[in-house]
């Protein structure tokens, strides 16, 4: 049986280490299923622990140790690794913001204390990284370098990419691409990551696979909505993007009607402050994603394909609270990482996004400018089978 | 059909969230639909709504769109006004407004009487147009056999039932066309002569595509309170396909402080629960489909039955994106527009009515087992044959 630490910022109902670490100690749904990890977390680190902290509770309830570091966590409180595998959960927890309102999680600080403990007892297991890597490109790269150079296993990022989907479709592996389109809601820096990975994870399919990213900018305000009308972005993947949201606001929250927003007007009067996030790629194609609070509340997606008059669309389906079931579907991800070593889908995939997300961020405080990203030069290939909810 | 076809909307009432509001608006406003805004190709000209109430939105939809006149009566909304039908669609929204119930705690929706006095239109015109009934035929079983068989003597397309069948799954399968099914169940939510018919449609619509198709029910027997958890621990229904329901819901109430998403123990369900309810019943060929209804413990309907040779567990959930707690929409509404549309346009419904006939009867037949103290209701009437639709109609596009 597979030994796993867990290492996180902090564990309160609803935090994501809850979600992710419970479903190791409770089971979680899957394939029709109530299904048991074959595996038992062992010991933990929770690095803030005020009131609502649970892991003294989990730890007696269900067997396992909390430690005061991070290397008596993966030793066990001995002088050697004695786990098999790292649930690295920085995410909720009062951490300082930078200037970018990037929240400084120390999902580094903490990865690199990992590695340091494999580093020194010569032994490297796999770890989940939740969400971004760490909100600067080059600690993430560091990290991504690390695996590589130690040889361990590692998936991170967010629930999107393996959630059901409404419809259930995904890219055709090397298919032409034309242009993508992304909807997301939420604060930044935490929500438009999960809605660049959701795009990512899409348009990453295409034909000569990632070839990274040259260029990113970010504008804000009115200057949204002229350059859609410039063509800057397309009105018609935001249709279908439109067509997939069961969360119109506006006249829809008032008397339940359904609404085409775009030819109503209406988004223009619901988003106070929308943003998009231009992408231009290596080998030329480019994608958007536009945060629009106030017009919807789900995470929809459209792609155009060459030759193909419709675009293709779909919703990252967000169950609902509290069992938020998708990460669920990304905890079956994590365990496979955890029993084969290998990561079912490449870091390089959440690698670009971190350093994507801090790039458009970088544009924002540089006053909205075109940024080019030659340090995004990261090329990777999609696994050939698709990785979403499908069963 | 060269030109637009021309719809009427028979309705008790019209308001937020009411099935007329989710239903009518789709063909007003348009909806979302493979990747855009779609309108349906036909123009909603008349609208007869039977309680008009502070909440009404009848009045709001019919200043917005011109086209569409209000009529005093069903007979002049099905004219435009004139003598003879004048239309080339009905749809007959009969949910939602102030009717009585009876000793039985069924409601008294008149979608009956509003069908009957549609069919006098198409009697005196001599033709007949397809219609719509949204849910259940009626809550008398006499009545919805009447309205099934004028369908068929009048020769004029005829659909029903509930969005269940239509909507989202996940996972986005159907039952295999044609494999064996040894026992199914649904596990639901809501109460009874309401969301029970949600249940037995979703239920309906899975096993409906067995071997040799749908043979009619010949009884249905109702569990409720501690009758129900004595079946379910003599295993009257099978408890792995009662569990393989619950773990496709996304819904589950947490049976424990502090945890998200635990599976609950039978002790902690029956804490829960405070009345659950169980129709089970035998189709003809001797398959038994059980519809339970699981109130606090999920909010969402999923299915499972054992299939093939090997008795191999297929699940899913139908998917409900249901307002205000999860979405603005009720977008469940859109499929089931989309296939009113598809019968509109060419005169088929898209699937058949006897499966709404069928599980209009179960409601009543449940009703009646509980009313009857949970006694075995035999119903020989319910001899119902049909075959399903062979390409799936759910929504995965």
């Amino acid at each position: 049986m597979k030994r796993i630490a867990v290492v996180t910022t902090i564990y309160r109902y609803l935090t994501h280490a809850q979600h992710f670490a419970d479903r190791f100690l409770v089971g979680y749904p899957k394939e029709g299923k109530w299904h048991r990890p074959n595996m038992k977390v062992v010991s933990m680190f929770v690095d803030q622990k005020p009131e609502g902290d649970q892991s003294q509770d989990r730890a007696r309830e269900f067997g396992f140790t909390v430690y005061p570091t991070i290397a008596e966590t993966l030793r066990c409180g001995g002088d050697k690794i004695a786990v098999d595998a790292v649930l690295l959960i920085g995410e909720h927890g009062e951490y300082p913001h930078n200037e970018m309102s990037q929240v400084l999680y120390p999902r580094y600080e903490f990865f690199k204390e990992c590695v340091k403990v494999f580093e020194e007892d010569e032994r490297a297991v796999p770890i989940f990284n939740d969400k971004h890597l760490s909100y600067s490109f080059e600690k993430a790269k560091e990290m991504v370098d690390d695996a590589h150079r130690l040889n361990f296993g590692l998936l991170a990022g967010s629930s999107l990419p393996v959630t059901w989907r409404l419809p259930d479709v995904d890219l055709p592996l090397g298919c032409e691409l034309e242009d993508a389109l992304m909807v997301g809601v939420g604060g930044s820096d935490p929500m438009d990551y999960h809605a660049l990975e959701a795009m990512q994870c899409m348009v990453e399919r295409r034909k000569g696979g990632e070839t990274g990213v040259a260029a990113v900018q970010l504008i804000d305000g009115d200057e949204v909505w002229k350059s859609g009308k410039e063509g800057r972005w397309s009105m018609e993947l935001l249709e279908a993007a439109f067509s997939r949201s069961d969360t119109p606001c506006g006249l829809t929250d008032e008397d339940g009607r359904t609404q085409d927003m775009i030819a109503n007007g209406e988004i223009y009067r619901l988003v106070d402050n929308p943003s998009a996030y231009f992408i231009e790629y290596n080998d030329g194609f480019k994608a958007t994603l536009l945060m629009l609070n106030g017009a919807v509340r789900d995470y929809c997606v459209a792609v155009k394909l060459k030759d193909e008059p419709v675009p293709v669309s779909t919703q990252f389906f967000l169950t609902p609270t509290p069992n938020v079931t998708y990460s669920a579907c990304l905890v079956s991800k994590i365990e496979e990482l955890f029993e084969t070593g290998d990561a079912p889908y490449p870091a390089e995939r959440t690698l670009l996004v971190s350093g994507t997300l801090e790039s458009c961020l970088m544009s924002r405080h540089q006053g909205h400018v075109r940024l080019e990203t030659p340090h995004l030069n990261v090329k990777y290939r999609p696994p050939a089978e698709s990785q979403h909810a499908q069963r | 059909m060269d030109k637009r076809p021309k719809i009427a909307a028979i309705a008790t009432i019209y308001h937020k969230y009411s099935h007329t509001q989710h239903i009518v608006d789709r063909f007003l406003e348009g909806y979302g639909w493979n990747s855009q805004h779609h309108y349906p190709p036909m123009d909603l000209v008349s609208l007869y709504v039977e309680q008009v109430k502070d909440n009404d939105l009848s009045s709001d939809r019919l200043e917005r769109f011109p086209t569409m006149k209000g009529y005093p009566t069903i007979a002049e909304a099905l004219t435009l006004g004139g003598k003879e039908l004048a239309v080339d669609g009905v749809l007959l929204i009969g949910e939602h407004g102030e009717y009585p119930s009876n000793d039985k705690g069924q409601r008294l929706y008149p979608r009956y009487e509003h069908y009957m006095q549609i069919v006098e239109v198409f009697d005196r015109s001599g033709r007949g147009v397809p219609v719509f009934n949204d849910k259940h035929l009626s809550w008398n079983w006499d009545w919805a056999r009447e309205m099934y068989d004028l369908s068929q003597s009048m020769d004029f397309a005829f659909m029903a039932g509930s969005s269940l069948p239509v909507t989202w799954r996940t996972p986005s399968i159907d039952m295999p066309l044609g494999t064996t099914v040894s026992e199914a169940v649904c596990v639901g939510y809501g109460g009874v002569d309401s969301y029970d018919f949600h249940a037995l449609e979703t239920l309906q619509c899975m096993v409906e595509r067995r071997k040799g198709g749908e043979s009619g029910v010949k009884w249905l027997q109702a569990y409720r309170g501690d009758a129900f958890w004595n079946a379910h621990h003599s295993k009257l229904w099978s408890k792995e396909l009662f569990e393989a329901a619950l773990c496709r819901s996304h819904t589950l109430t947490p049976s424990r402080p502090g945890f998200n998403n635990p599976f609950p123990t039978i002790d902690e369900m029956k804490e829960i629960v405070n009345d659950p309810i169980a129709y089970q019943y035998e189709h003809n060929d001797g398959l038994k489909s059980t519809m339970i209804l699981m109130n606090g413990l999920v909010q969402d309907f999923n299915f499972a039955a054992y299939i093939g040779s090997h008795n191999d567990v297929l699940s899913t959930q139908m998917y409900l994106p249901m307002p205000p707690a999860r979405t603005t929409l009720a977008n469940f509404f859109s499929p089931l527009v989309n296939n009113i549309e598809q019968m509109f346009l060419t005169g088929k419904a898209t699937y058949p009515v006897e499966r709404t006939l069928l599980t209009t009867g179960l409601v009543a037949a449940g009703v009646d087992s509980l009313h009857d103290g949970g006694n075995l209701q035999n119903t020989p009437h319910l001899d119902i044959v049909y075959q399903s639709t062979e390409e799936s109609t759910y929504w995965r596009t």
